[in-house]
């Protein structure tokens, strides 16, 4: 099959000028909200080499974009955002020693496979706070995020929180290989429940480890996932302590009815090292966005440092959030040849008062009475 | 209460599971008579069923359109769909398996494989280390090797019997299939506590 004149590559959209507006309102709304919290724009490359960022990212390589640059190296579309974040943070905190708040509003590229229609470009909104390892900086990213969905008066939404570190020390209190906590953990990131109990049952352990494990995946508070924890731990103690003083802020702020403590929750994105969360909300069928401790992520640069934070997929937040007509007032000024000068002294001035003002030169226009009614207003210029 | 919408596969699955519903406690109307409707109300427990196609079930369940869904291992493994995948209800047990004529090999030079899924053949064959050609047909699989299109087929067997009155014999025993629980990634999270109640009314139900 040939290409149609008008198709695009697989997953590539014109948005057009009803989506691109709300889009834009939505950047702006973001922007502000970040830049109210500290968190400053930052603009990173469209491609990247495969060998760092594309490999860093977590991204599945059959999802990248590859080309190749005039020297023959392997290039990528970048996958994410998180990724030539941390290189940012990195380079900045190798000089100085402060936390850095950055955050963002960029498309990504992922190729899809599946039913062409998905998009393969699309635009991510976050933040990431780079050099804080402490327990407010996940709650401070939790917040923003509550607070965006808040601002854009999202109706219905949830947070689902995990530990993918205590997860992983759960499952080895339970004497189990690193191969057998493998074969649990993708059972959870692909979600299917009937696999990890099939797992669970074919291990060699009490019938009370065995109910116990099945029963990790029901914990829906902090306060549940103490049976799992082992306080004499001091890992598990320091990190169990660490979630109940975030729930409690979480807590004070109001949140406590939208947050899910679920200590099964695990995320595709294999760099999450600590607390890692999804947020959902009523309208789409798929996830908000997500967010999460990636200091593993910093390690690969080098740098021994906390980093957390979050990214929301535009096109989804654009899904559920209510339609906000706030379209401004669109005039058309008609000219001829002989009123040229005082269309365009008209057009100046009604711009002047804020109006958006279209100068249209009238004989170029064929379907000049369908044109019309596009507009609010109409000045015949004679 | 908020309504559950519940994507159901038209037939003998959808009659089963029904039926482990209303054994489950939950209040549905008892009379279907018309099986061509398309969308059956249960006032009563505010729950709505979705009559589908099997293989569609999934589809509409990760787009949300549906809440939950009942849909068959074999469906789940040949699309890859971001779906819970909660519980094994045991109902229309069945196998995927390799069947063919009997005393026949693949073929040397152009091995192939007919089948219905060719996600599922195209990965069993792969991890016994043969290269095979998937050929995906729609319907009546059997006739591949009888009038050589394939030395063997990928199907689903539930008694063999199919296989027999068509002179096949089954190979490899592949995987094991039953129906599965399934719900939207969203609807899981947002309408958990009636999901949760659910899951654990039909476990109950399942493992008596």
């Amino acid at each position: 099959m040939g290409i149609e004149m008008f198709e695009k590559p697989l997953g590539m959209r014109d948005d057009f000028p009803r989506i691109a507006r709300k889009k834009a309102a939505l950047r702006n709304n973001g922007i502000a909200i970040m830049e109210a919290s500290g968190f400053e724009l930052i603009q990173t490359p469209t491609l990247e080499y495969y060998d760092t960022i594309g490999k860093i990212s977590a991204i599945s390589e059959d999802a990248l974009f590859k080309l190749l640059d005039n020297q023959g190296n392997t290039l990528v579309l970048r996958p994410d955002m998180t990724s030539p974040i941390a290189r940012v943070a990195a380079s900045k905190l190798l000089k100085e020693k402060m936390p850095v708040r950055l955050g963002y509003s960029s498309t990504v590229f992922r190729a899809q496979r599946r039913e062409g229609g998905r998009p393969a470009e699309f635009e991510q909104m976050g933040i990431e706070l780079i050099g804080d390892d402490s327990f407010y900086a996940d709650a401070e990213i939790m917040l923003i995020a509550a607070e965006l969905l808040n601002r854009l008066k999202i109706g219905k939404i949830r947070l689902v929180v995990g530990h993918t570190r205590l997860l992983q020390l759960v499952f080895e209190r339970f004497g189990l290989t690193d191969e057998e906590i493998g074969k649990l953990k993708n059972a959870l990131v692909s979600k299917n429940r009937v696999a990890y109990e099939e797992l669970v049952n074919a291990f060699t352990m009490s019938d009370k480890q065995q109910e116990e494990l099945k029963a990790l995946t029901a914990a829906a508070s902090i306060k549940e996932w103490e049976k799992w924890i082992d306080l004499d731990h001091a890992e598990q103690a320091g990190l169990y302590e660490g979630m109940t003083k975030l729930s409690e802020l979480i807590e004070r702020n109001g949140l406590n009815d939208t947050v899910t403590y679920d200590l099964s929750f695990s995320s595709h994105m294999t760099y999450y090292t600590g607390l890692v969360f999804e947020v959902y909300g009523a309208g789409s069928g798929f996830p908000l966005g997500n967010g999460g401790r990636y200091d593993g992520l910093m390690k690969q640069f080098g740098l021994q440092v906390g980093a957390t934070g979050f990214g929301f997929r535009a096109d989804r937040l654009l899904e559920v959030m209510p339609e906000q007509e706030e379209r401004k007032l669109q005039t058309l000024v008609l000219f001829t040849e002989q009123t040229e000068e005082q269309a365009h002294a008209k057009a100046c001035a009604l711009r002047g008062q804020g109006h958006n003002v279209t100068l249209q030169y009238a004989p170029a226009v064929a379907a000049i009475e369908e044109f019309r009614t596009l507009f609010d207003e109409i000045y015949d210029v004679n | 209460m908020e309504e559950l919408t519940i994507a159901m596969p038209k037939g003998r699955i959808f009659e089963e599971a029904y039926e482990l519903l209303a054994q489950a406690g939950y209040q549905l109307p008892k009379e279907l008579d018309d099986s061509r409707k398309l969308i059956v109300e249960a006032p009563d427990e505010r729950i709505r069923f979705i009559l589908a196609k099997p293989m569609d079930v999934p589809v509409y369940v990760e787009h949300g359109v549906a809440d939950l869904g009942i849909a068959g291992k074999d469906v789940l493994l040949e699309h890859d769909r971001s779906v819970h995948e909660l519980l094994d209800l045991g109902i229309s047990r069945c196998y995927i398996a390799s069947a063919g004529l009997p005393g026949t090999k693949l073929d040397d030079v152009t091995p192939r494989v007919a089948t219905k899924y060719p996600t599922v053949a195209s990965h069993f064959y792969r991890s016994q280390g043969e290269q095979v050609e998937i050929i995906e047909l729609n319907g009546s699989i059997e006739l591949a090797p009888m009038i050589g299109l394939a030395e063997r087929i990928v199907d689903i067997v539930s008694t063999g019997k199919t296989l027999q009155e068509n002179g096949l014999v089954e190979y490899e025993k592949i995987v094991d299939i039953t129906s599965r629980l399934i719900a939207n990634p969203v609807s899981y999270r947002l309408k958990q506590d009636r999901i949760n109640l659910l899951v654990s009314r039909l476990r109950k139900q399942v493992s008596e």
